[in-house]
């Protein structure tokens, strides 16, 4: 091995400490960007590959009714390579030992479970015979959830009949990767299923024979999909079409992308923040250790090595660091990858689930975490290729203090001389000041913006569950009843008050943007639901026209007094124009409202209401439950307090189980930055420290100084850090948001005080760590050697 | 007051240190360093003591050992009526603290504070320290006292560091070779202001040096040998130091 080498593999020995935790910081990067982006990778080559393998259609609607033969006339429009069609079902189940109704959507299937697209993947079992009345498969989820399994019967109410159901098979399909009952927040596998049967069978018990009520298809490549959808609604208006939506807007699929998309944010702003912090440390360790060399760089030079190989060796030290960082930060990464894919396992529903990390993601990881010691080595390195040998084996010049303002501030404070001495010192190398501040500041802020995301949720489940939904259940039905129902239900005991709501699908267009959307009303006088924003203030609904929500006016660029055309989907196809009376900022999803009323005047049809909100005695729960379950019009029936207890569950599991990484990473970027710092000042004060003792200073006092600094820096870092991320939390929101929701930016005042004080701990202890060799300090020793 | 012993034979003073069996051992990796063989010495309160000898003969580590920074490997030594080789940690720092004054050959002074504040840093920890402003005009730097160390001469700086030992009105100055990085003009003045705290305070002055000429105004010189004391030399008409030439 060459001497130069050996030097740096001691110089890497001698400051491991150093080293370590500046790899530490870079590894954190590197385990954030692999995890990520691993798991990225993996869902969306699973997602692609069971998309593909299982005919994952690339357009769907729904239609009231419309005759098999449809689907012939689909797949002959211009562009479209297959079409299948088939009868989506909702059932409400009766499962044992509960009082609560599940419900399922049973999919038509052909003989066998087969199916042109969407492909029924069986686990386990075989397909529905097509014929066999009752014979279902059943989602691997809800089977797991229940303790079903092949040979389980079940009861449901299928179209206000009851049938007997035996399962036969458990499976997953492409559609329904991810699920949610219509109506609700939350998935919830125990309360809904998704079951596919036999055609003939399903036809004959839901009363369709000869006709489906879903269409999807499978575009050719290149083919326009605006272009055959707007085709395709030509097609089943007259079916009651309810407006295609292509994949973007397919549920399963633009959850599954918005999860993805969360994970591509994270990798965009995460990642980055350690690979500053790491960036920083390398400026100022190795700027440090090639002052302290200089006398070994001059000799080196004086023995005829090049400024290059010189400067080379002080690159290799960071390259060095960088690698330490990226083989612990890989083996982190790919295994908080490998948990968190088994945590996606649990609510995306994926008959295989690659885990893999490609080559390239280590690749770019390690390429980012090269480039970002570099970066930092730079000036140092510069440094060193500077020096000329006779000036580098001169010892530096003294650091040098004239009567700056610093100094003359702390006069006037009347600071002790050891206050001074503190104070000076931070002034003396505000360069290295400013990376311990920044540094610590940047973790504060990290870990800050990540506990903000709970706020967040729990602001929005406070918005949602509190603010907006006062009912305790909420009913709904097969298909929109007249107001009769709200009588019968009225009339049950224990209900206190009955309110009605309807969505009524729509298309809105603007110019040439459109947007399909449920419009979505209740009566004037309702007090049960309200529309409520992200501040949690209740918007009124407007006496005439539309409210809209914030993110649906943008993105069909429309401003309070806009009109807009809209077209009623669904049974009668009505065209209008509407004015946009105002808009909401709301958090969960792109909504339209209407006063029912209003809505009325528009659909003028006799059966008004799609879903009612009731208000109970508490007492008498159970019996209102088991009532509605035995009306054959009701759909669902949804408690606030349960599907709250679920959105918390999902807040607990997920978020904390991510914030236990977030917290150590956050520490760990304070950890790297007070111990670099601090071992650099001991190492450049360890004669002024021997010089207090001699003169009488404890070690106590003389660990003043040195903490001193520390503490006063962290201190400093503590407003900034919090600055940080007010800024940073309200970065990761927007980069977060999506379609489908947005989380406020709410956090709550303990946030800023839990960053703070985990930040200060992992600070203290750091810095207590390299105090303790104060305690060590041989001031004979010291005292001997000149700096 | 102190004045008053300053012309009495050194014999007939009282001890400020006694030491007996002075050994120190350091280890350095696998080969062990006899510092000190065996050292017995008496030292008196208010005399100038000169320590003579070549480089390792042990003197820095005797002066080391007298001012509680390092501990003998065996053998007992005493200050007035307190055994220093019984002490812990922290009796060790407070007997530094309340009296010794140390003076080395770099100066050590702190660069981040100017000089009046250097001297504060001991002040600050004192009894009954003088004003640093007065500490300061004692060495003739009134005028500096502002100034930071890197904007005065190595002479200017030791002074400082003198007035910095002798602010806390120490019973005892160690001084180790303070001339050593100075010409001989600046030393004279260093050593007068040393002879001063001698003579007008009544403390007590060790002073290591290889420059034998400063032996000359000493009351007594220890030549170090091989980590003992190999010989005492008693002056009995001692020069002052503005007297001295090297």
């Amino acid at each position: 091995m060459r001497a130069l080498d050996l030097k740096l593999l001691r110089d890497l020995w001698r400051m491991r400490g150093q080293a370590f935790a500046i790899a530490v910081v870079i590894g954190a990067a590197m385990a954030t960007f692999v995890m990520a982006m691993g798991v990225h990778h993996s869902l969306t080559q699973t997602r692609d590959a069971y998309y593909d393998r299982n005919q994952f259609a690339d357009i769907f609607v729904s239609l009231s009714r419309a005759p098999r033969s449809i689907v012939d006339r689909v797949a002959a429009l211009d562009g479209v390579a297959a079409a299948e069609g088939r009868i989506e079902q909702f059932a409400t189940l009766e499962l044992p030992g509960r009082i609560e109704p599940a419900r399922a959507i049973i999919n038509s299937v052909r003989d066998g479970g087969v199916s042109k697209l969407n492909r029924l993947v069986l686990l386990r079992g075989r397909g529905p015979f097509s014929d066999k009345a009752g014979e279902v498969v059943i989602d691997k989820a809800f089977a797991e959830a229940n303790g079903f399994d092949i040979g389980s019967h079940l009861d449901a109410v299928i179209y206000g009949r009851r049938s007997k159901l035996e399962v036969v098979g458990i499976g997953l399909a492409p559609d329904y990767i991810w699920s949610i009952a219509p109506g609700e927040l939350v998935p919830d596998a125990s309360r809904f299923g998704i079951f596919w049967m036999g055609e003939k069978a399903l036809q004959g018990i839901s009363g369709r024979t000869g006709a489906i009520n879903a269409l999807s298809l499978k575009m050719e490549r290149g083919a326009s999909e605006h272009e055959i959808i707007r085709r395709l609604d030509a097609v089943v208006a007259p079916y009651g079409g309810t407006g295609a939506v292509g994949r973007k807007d397919q549920l399963s699929n633009a959850f599954l992308t918005s999860e993805l998309d969360q994970l591509e944010a994270m990798t965009k702003v995460i990642p980055p923040i350690f690979l500053l912090v790491s960036t920083f440390l390398v400026y100022v360790v190795l700027g440090r250790m090639i002052r302290t060399e200089r006398e070994e760089i001059g000799l080196l030079k004086a023995f005829g090595y090049s400024s290059a190989a010189v400067g080379g060796h002080y690159l290799k030290f960071a390259f060095a660091i960088a690698l330490m960082g990226i083989v612990l930060g890989s083996s982190v990464g790919w295994w908080m990858g490998r948990s968190m894919t088994g945590q996606y396992a649990e609510y995306y529903r994926f008959p295989f689930l690659y885990y893999q990390v490609s080559a390239s993601v280590f690749s770019s990881g390690a390429a980012l975490a090269i480039g970002s010691a570099a970066i930092g080595a730079l000036g140092g390195v510069r440094t060193a290729i500077a020096l000329a040998p006779a000036v580098a084996m001169a010892p530096p010049p003294p650091p040098i203090y004239h009567a700056g303002p610093v100094e003359r501030l702390g006069e006037k404070a009347g600071l002790s001389a050891v206050g001074n001495m503190i104070v000076r010192h931070i002034a003396r190398w505000p360069g290295r000041s400013a990376v311990t501040v920044s540094g610590v500041a940047l973790s504060l802020g990290l870990l800050f913006a990540v506990l903000q995301f709970i706020d967040g949720s729990r602001a929005m489940l406070d918005n949602y569950f509190f603010r907006a939904q006062r009912q305790d259940i909420t009913v709904s039905f097969i298909e929109p009843r007249n107001e009769k129902i709200l009588t019968e239900l009225a009339s049950m005991p224990g209900v206190i008050r009955v309110e009605p709501s309807r969505a009524v699908p729509a298309i809105l267009r603007h110019g040439q943007r459109s947007e399909r959307v449920a419009i979505e009303s209740a009566d004037r006088d309702n007090r049960l639901t309200a529309r409520v924003d992200a501040n949690g203030f209740e918007v009124p609904l407007p006496t005439a026209g539309l409210m809209l929500s914030l993110p649906l006016a943008k993105q069909l660029d429309l401003s309070p007094g806009d009109r807009v055309e809209v077209r009623l989907l669904g049974g009668r196809q009505t065209d209008m124009t509407m004015t946009v009376a105002s808009t909401i900022d709301e958090l969960i999803g792109t909504r339209a409202y209407a006063r029912s009323d209003t809505l009325f005047r528009l659909t003028r049809d006799a059966a008004p209401v799609g879903s009612a909100q009731l208000l109970i005695d508490p007492a008498y729960r159970n019996e209102i439950i088991t009532d509605l379950a035995n009306m054959p019009e009701v759909l669902g029936v949804t408690e606030r307090d349960t599907a709250m207890a679920l959105f918390q569950q999902i807040i607990d599991e997920n978020i904390m189980s991510m914030m236990g990484f977030y917290i150590s990473f956050a520490s760990a970027i304070a950890v790297g930055v007070v111990y670099n710092s601090a071992r650099i000042l001991f190492s450049e004060r360890a004669h002024e420290l021997a010089t207090l003792r001699v003169l009488g200073y404890f070690r106590s006092e003389v660990g003043i100084v040195l903490l001193g600094e520390v503490a006063l820096l962290v201190v400093l870092a503590v407003p900034v850090g919090c600055l940080t991320g007010y800024w940073l939390a309200q970065l990761m929101v927007s980069m977060f948001s999506s379609d489908l929701f947005r989380l406020p930016f709410a956090p709550e005042r303990s946030s800023y005080g839990i960053a703070i004080v985990v930040i200060l701990l992992a600070a203290a202890a750091t810095a207590l760590i390299v105090a303790r060799r104060v305690a060590r300090l041989d001031m004979v020793r010291v005292l001997k050697a000149r700096d | 007051m102190p004045a008053l012993t300053a012309n009495k034979p050194p014999e007939s003073r009282a001890a400020a240190f006694t030491g007996h069996a002075l050994r120190k051992t350091y280890i350095t990796g696998e080969t062990e360093v006899h510092a000190l063989r065996g050292v017995d010495l008496e030292i008196h309160a208010g005399e100038v003591l000169v320590l003579l000898g070549p480089s390792g003969s042990g003197k820095s580590t005797l002066l080391n050992i007298i001012g509680g920074l390092d501990r003998p490997t065996a053998g007992q030594l005493w200050y007035q009526d307190t055994e220093l080789t019984a002490l812990d940690d922290p009796d060790l720092t407070r007997f530094r603290r309340a009296n010794i004054g140390f003076i080395f050959q770099f100066y050590n002074l702190i660069p981040s504070l100017t000089a009046e504040e250097n001297v504060r840093l001991v002040t600050d920890i004192s009894d009954d320290p003088m004003p640093p402003a007065e500490a300061l005009e004692l060495v003739g730097l009134s005028q500096r006292r502002q100034h930071f160390p890197a904007q005065l001469s190595g002479g200017e700086q030791q002074r400082v560091a003198v007035a910095r030992a002798i602010a806390k009105r120490p019973g005892v100055l160690l001084c180790d070779e303070p001339t050593g990085a100075l010409d001989s003009v600046t030393g004279v003045k260093v050593l007068e202001t040393l002879a001063n705290a001698n003579s007008e305070l009544g403390t007590t002055l060790i002073l290591i040096t290889h420059n034998a000429g400063i032996a000359a105004m000493s009351d007594r010189v220890f030549n170090f040998l091989d980590g003992q004391i190999a010989s005492i030399e008693v002056n009995p008409h001692r020069v002052p130091a503005s007297g001295l030439v090297w």
